[in-house]
């Protein structure tokens, strides 16, 4: 049986190692106006302008999955982007990858061995959500469609608000996170949105207070608690380092991943308040060499506090039972001692279906390649890891990221 | 037939049969004997086929629990408030199921690690909302 942690056969410096080179975003919130193709085509150019690289490069289109629309996934599927982007017969292959919230991290993972062994040379990952448009009340009756298992639990009423209501519940229970430290993970939050363009909730301060005086949707989660379904987009380009150095003064390489499937539905987790994180984190530490120590910031999926708390905690980066307390602390905001979800996170750039992942994915890059805005680039940062989790946080998927200055590639 | 009225065989129809009868079942391996929730085609213990029913005790421990109070899927809306809860049966299995409010239609008496049991309810024919319903043991039934 294997243990999850083979050799990544990726070498820093190599022609074929496979580097990021370039992201493109659009604002969060609600755009009714803003089309799913024209949203898509908008991200494609920003990634592939950033990227220093013309669509007739591009070789291969991976398709992130929206939740909002069949009819726009058939679109997604059966290649509509390939036209759209003028690469009818030049591109080689259009698919999609699809995990849920973690697709991003595992697109990474099949897109760079893509690179890495010469299926592909150039690869743009595009993903559009118009979460914020649709209707509510269908969005959840098609999560709860989606994702939960139809003949064991569909039939209890289970909701993804419930889902996160019952593992912060456990979470809060062995932990003795109060609800004031619950609620300070999403005001830490909202301080990074303020600084974000692209976030829903860019112009709106919150407070403690106000988190816990709205209403409780469902117990213990409160209404600013539950993430704001939210339309956006976002894109990255992946080359090898060889193609990116003409191109680029820095890039930024995989220094290993690990991951950790630890449930289809929520109700068979036999660990709710820490799930699979801890083996995740030990997988791709193990594989990349680095520890805790070694990465500077975080970007990693927080649908809700508990999330992100336990994910912290799985990886190492406060300790075990500390990591909504280590929030409140003010070490993950602005001007603190490791900021974490620098973008706002899903819960205040808003939950873009699976893009909420994609965008943490694209911040991180991002700061890595010092593209920020000035007030929320973070100085000189070399080292980030990146965190993701799909469906009823089935998955723990961990990237280990890093910044390559030019001359990196031979 | 559109594909929303394609319906699979499912191994919940036992299941489902026995919760409407108002009996609580676990799959059981016969080959190696290991029990399994949610049921399986393949034991996951042994990959064996040669899988069988036996009853629950019906008791064990709440892990956690949720009150959904606003935004509920289509259906559920006069369900409003329900809760919802991950069950650990002594049997060492877990389900999700819903639990009985108290008197004052509130949920104070359960907390994560509060000992559970199963409480058969009535069913109607051709009820299509079977789920488990748990109360905390010891309360009058």
């Amino acid at each position: 049986m294997t243990d999850g942690t083979g050799t990544l056969h990726f070498d820093a410096g190599a022609p074929n190692d496979p580097v990021f080179i370039g992201v493109g975003e659009l604002e969060s919130g609600r755009f009714p106006e803003r089309s799913f193709i024209q949203a898509l085509t908008e991200v494609a150019m920003r990634a592939l302008d950033n990227a220093r690289v013309l669509p007739r490069e591009v070789d291969t289109i991976v398709l992130i999955p929206n939740l909002h629309s069949f009819d726009d996934q058939a679109d997604l599927i059966f290649s509509r982007m390939v036209e759209e982007l003028g690469l009818s017969r030049q591109a080689k292959a259009s698919f999609m990858v699809h995990s849920g919230g973690s697709t991003s991290d595992n697109a990474v993972r099949v897109v760079s061995g893509l690179i890495h062994a010469g299926h592909a040379q150039t690869v743009l990952v595009l993903q559009a959500e118009r979460w914020g448009s649709a209707d509510l009340t269908e969005m959840v009756t098609m999560l709860t469609a989606n994702g939960i298992p139809q003949e064991w639990e569909r039939a209890s009423g289970l909701t993804f608000n419930a889902v996160g209501a019952l593992i912060t519940q456990r979470y809060m229970f062995e932990t003795g996170s109060t609800p004031e430290e619950m609620a300070s993970v999403c005001v830490a939050l909202r301080k990074w949105a303020n600084l974000n363009p692209n976030a829903m909730y860019r112009d709106k301060q919150l407070t403690v207070d106000q988190v816990l005086g709205s209403k409780v949707v469902t117990d213990p989660l409160h209404a600013l608690e539950c993430p704001p379904l939210a339309d956006g987009a976002a894109a990255f380009v992946m080359t090898t380092a060889e193609n990116a150095a003409h191109r680029r003064d820095a890039t930024v390489r995989i220094a290993g991943s690990g991951g950790c499937v630890s449930h289809y539905s929520i109700a068979q987790e036999t660990d709710l308040a820490t799930m699979g994180w801890r083996t995740a984190a030990e997988r791709a530490w193990n594989q990349s060499g680095w520890s805790p120590e070694d990465v500077e910031f975080g970007e990693v999926y927080d649908s809700y506090a508990a999330v992100t708390a336990i994910a912290s905690e799985g990886l190492g980066l406060c300790a075990p039972g500390e990591g909504a307390r280590w929030f409140a602390s003010g070490a993950t905001s602005p001007g603190g001692a490791f900021p974490m979800n620098t973008n706002g996170g899903l819960l205040s750039a808003g939950h873009t279906g699976v893009g909420g992942g994609m965008a943490l994915l694209v911040e991180g890059i991002r700061q890595l390649l010092w593209q920020a805005e000035p007030e929320r680039q973070l100085g000189g940062v070399k080292r980030g890891v990146i965190g993701g989790t799909g469906g009823t946080y089935m998955d723990a998927q961990v990237l280990l990221l890093e910044r390559v200055d030019n001359g990196g590639a031979r | 037939m559109t594909a929303s009225e394609l319906r699979s065989p499912s191994l919940a129809d036992e299941f489902n049969d026995a919760l409407a009868a108002g009996t609580l079942v676990i799959q059981r391996c016969k080959a190696c004997g290991e029990v399994n929730m949610y049921p399986r085609y393949r034991c996951p213990a042994c990959q064996s086929a040669d899988l069988g029913w036996q009853q629950s005790e019906g008791t064990g421990v709440l892990l956690t629990y949720a009150v959904i109070r606003a935004v509920p899927p289509k259906g559920f809306e006069s369900d409003l408030p329900y809760a919802v809860g991950v069950v650990r049966l002594d049997e060492g299995v877990q389900l999700l199921a819903r639990l009985e409010p108290a008197e004052d239609g509130e949920w104070d008496p359960y907390a994560c690690d509060t000992r559970v049991r199963f409480v058969p309810r009535s069913c109607q024919v051709g009820e299509t909302r079977l789920t488990a319903w748990f109360a905390p043991d010891g309360s009058p039934s």
